[in-house]
């Protein structure tokens, strides 16, 4: 069996756990509508400005992204994940659910703009450049927490251990999104719009190829 | 001995020199002060200037001082009065009309004094006159010529407004980011040979190299934010370098907790390993790429290289360049002695 249709049948495992138990996909679209909710509860005001919509967007798809992703690797018990291993490239296991977790987080990306436009209004007004951000991010975020969460689900107490190894980490990232979204909510003129794009281009690569080189080493036990 | 720890001796002995050369050597003089900084024309003024490590008693009647404008035309001061090694009265006698075409102009102020050499305060003083006749001010500004200035005392740092005495910072706070960065490639260095070899002496020393660059980067923001509170009026101004500096300091205090969260050496040393690689890449667009997409004060932004001309005469570099192998060694030799600490006490538990 080659790397190709190992990758494969795990995206279909993925597919199929997730269709069969609808567990991950309507847990984390709660969590963010209910995020939403308080968030703009909070907001006494009301979200009236493009950089505050911005900065919400993007706080609400961080937890919801990590959230998201634990369960990833916090859903399969180690025995499975032996299991894994005796039977498949441990490249197809880490590719794969890079690739499920970047389709997961670009959906549930579009799921929070349509829930913070529904509830506070849109203010998005180049789409095909928010679009990209939404792409890049979800790339990013997934490769990011993916590969943070396959460390510190071999500790006992992961959770914590995400959160500390990955926030400073993604910081880069988020600033680069941030600017880049503000960007598309056409409030400033940016002119730098190429190099953000490159920049995130570049995290991403980076990161996915240090994944990639990094991760036969982490799923030994 | 001797052969196995020169580079110890080596790294006190620069690193003395650093203190008391980076210390000791004065600043070139300079003017602190100049007042009145407006001046109208035709009329004579009295001007008051403040010097700073200035020996104005020293050069006495061989003091020269001219107001200068764009193109290189000069007023010379008629009368110079020393009243004590830092201050200075100037009398000017401003003609009627100034060689400008509008009714302001700025110029520049230059001291000259076989002392201290010529010295210019740039662009600090503003001139107005009532009414326009260029022709006219061309003349009467004519008459004086600025010639033979005395080259100032060798061995001095530039003097700088803003920076002033804390341009020594530059010996201590940009070498100790060197050192770090040094520290933390060779790391790099042995967690890749631990994946490769999985030798538990490689992921100590990776361990120790850590530990060593960390509290060099701690050195590094400490004296930052010190000479910020001197330079920008407050210790942490939330500047984008100040952040992406405290960011990467989280994540290598990160690598620390990682390592606390395994009991099993062999898992702790693998884990730790991959997360100091992925570390690494994660800092460097944290450190050279954010801080130059958006705008900080931090010298060498905001379209200034830090190694310019400016920033770093040959003074400095005899200064700077010791220090930056310095603080390196240093930082080796506390990564060493940690990585003894740490060996010794392995030893220890397993007895």
């Amino acid at each position: 069996m080659n790397l190709f249709s190992q990758i494969g049948i795990l995206l279909r495992k993925e597919l199929v756990l997730e269709l069969r138990t609808g567990y991950a996909i309507s847990g984390i679209l709660l969590y963010v509508l209910s995020t939403v909710f308080i968030v703009y509860s909070a907001f006494f005001q009301g979200v009236n400005n493009a950089m505050m919509w911005v900065t919400l967007f993007w706080i609400i798809m961080l937890f919801a992204s990590i959230n998201a992703i634990v369960k990833s690797f916090v859903q399969e018990n180690g025995n499975r994940q032996l299991y894994y291993y005796s039977l498949l490239d441990p490249l197809a296991v880490i590719i794969s659910k890079m690739v499920y977790n970047i389709s997961l987080l670009f959906l549930l990306s579009l799921l929070t703009w349509a829930a913070l436009a529904f509830m506070v209004g849109n203010q998005i007004e180049e789409f095909s450049a928010f679009l990209l951000a939404l792409f890049l991010g979800s790339v990013g975020f997934s490769i990011l927490f993916t590969f943070v969460a396959a460390i510190s689900s071999k500790a006992d107490n992961n959770s914590t251990l995400l959160a500390i190894l990955s926030f400073p980490l993604v910081i880069p990232i988020l600033m680069t999104l941030i600017k880049l979204s503000v960007g598309a909510t056409g409030m400033l003129e940016d002119t730098g719009v190429g190099k953000d794009i490159g920049i995130l281009v570049a995290i991403d690569l980076v990161l996915a190829g240090l994944t990639l080189v990094l991760y036969p080493f982490l799923w030994r036990d | 001995m001797i052969r196995q720890s020169w580079w110890k001796i080596l790294a006190v002995v620069l690193l003395v020199y650093t203190f008391t050369a980076g210390m000791l050597v004065p600043l070139k003089p300079g003017i602190a002060d100049v007042s009145p900084r407006a001046l109208q024309a035709g009329t004579d003024v009295e001007m008051t200037i403040t010097g700073y490590n200035s020996y104005y008693t020293k050069a006495k009647s061989d003091l020269r001082a001219w107001l200068k404008l764009k193109g290189d035309v000069v007023l010379k001061a008629t009368s110079i009065e020393v009243v004590d090694d830092r201050t200075l009265k100037l009398v000017f006698k401003l003609p009627a009309y100034l060689p400008s075409d509008s009714k302001d102009d700025v110029c520049s102020l230059i001291l000259d004094s076989p002392v201290d050499g010529a010295i210019v305060l740039p662009e600090g003083i503003a001139l107005t006159q009532d009414s326009v006749n260029l022709a006219e001010g061309s003349k009467l500004w004519s008459v004086d010529k600025m010639d033979q200035l005395n080259a100032g005392p060798e061995l001095t740092f530039p003097y700088r407004s803003v920076l002033y005495e804390t341009i020594r910072n530059q010996y201590f706070h940009v070498p100790l980011w060197f050192a770090m960065l040094f520290l933390f490639i060779f790391s790099v260095g042995f967690s890749i040979r631990y994946l490769r070899k999985f030798d538990p002496d490689a992921d100590q020393r990776a361990l120790a190299l850590t530990r060593a660059g960390f509290i060099f980067g701690l050195l590094g923001l400490v004296t930052g934010a010190i000479w910020a509170k001197f330079a920008w009026g407050a210790y942490w101004s939330w500047d984008v370098k100040q952040n992406m500096t405290a960011v990467a300091l989280l994540i290598y205090a990160a690598y620390f907790i990682l390592r606390g969260a395994f009991q099993d050496e062999e898992k702790k040393a693998r884990l730790a390993a991959v997360y100091n690689i992925f570390a690494f890449a994660a800092l460097i667009p944290l450190i050279f790429v954010i801080p130059r997409l958006t705008d900080s004060l931090h010298p060498g932004n905001g379209g200034n290289p830090a190694f310019g001309s400016d920033d770093l005469d040959n003074t400095m570099r005899m200064v700077f360049y010791p220090a930056g192998i310095g603080w390196t060694l240093l930082g080796f030799w506390i990564a060493a002695v940690s990585y003894r600490i740490d060996k010794l006490q392995n030893k220890l538990l397993d007895a």
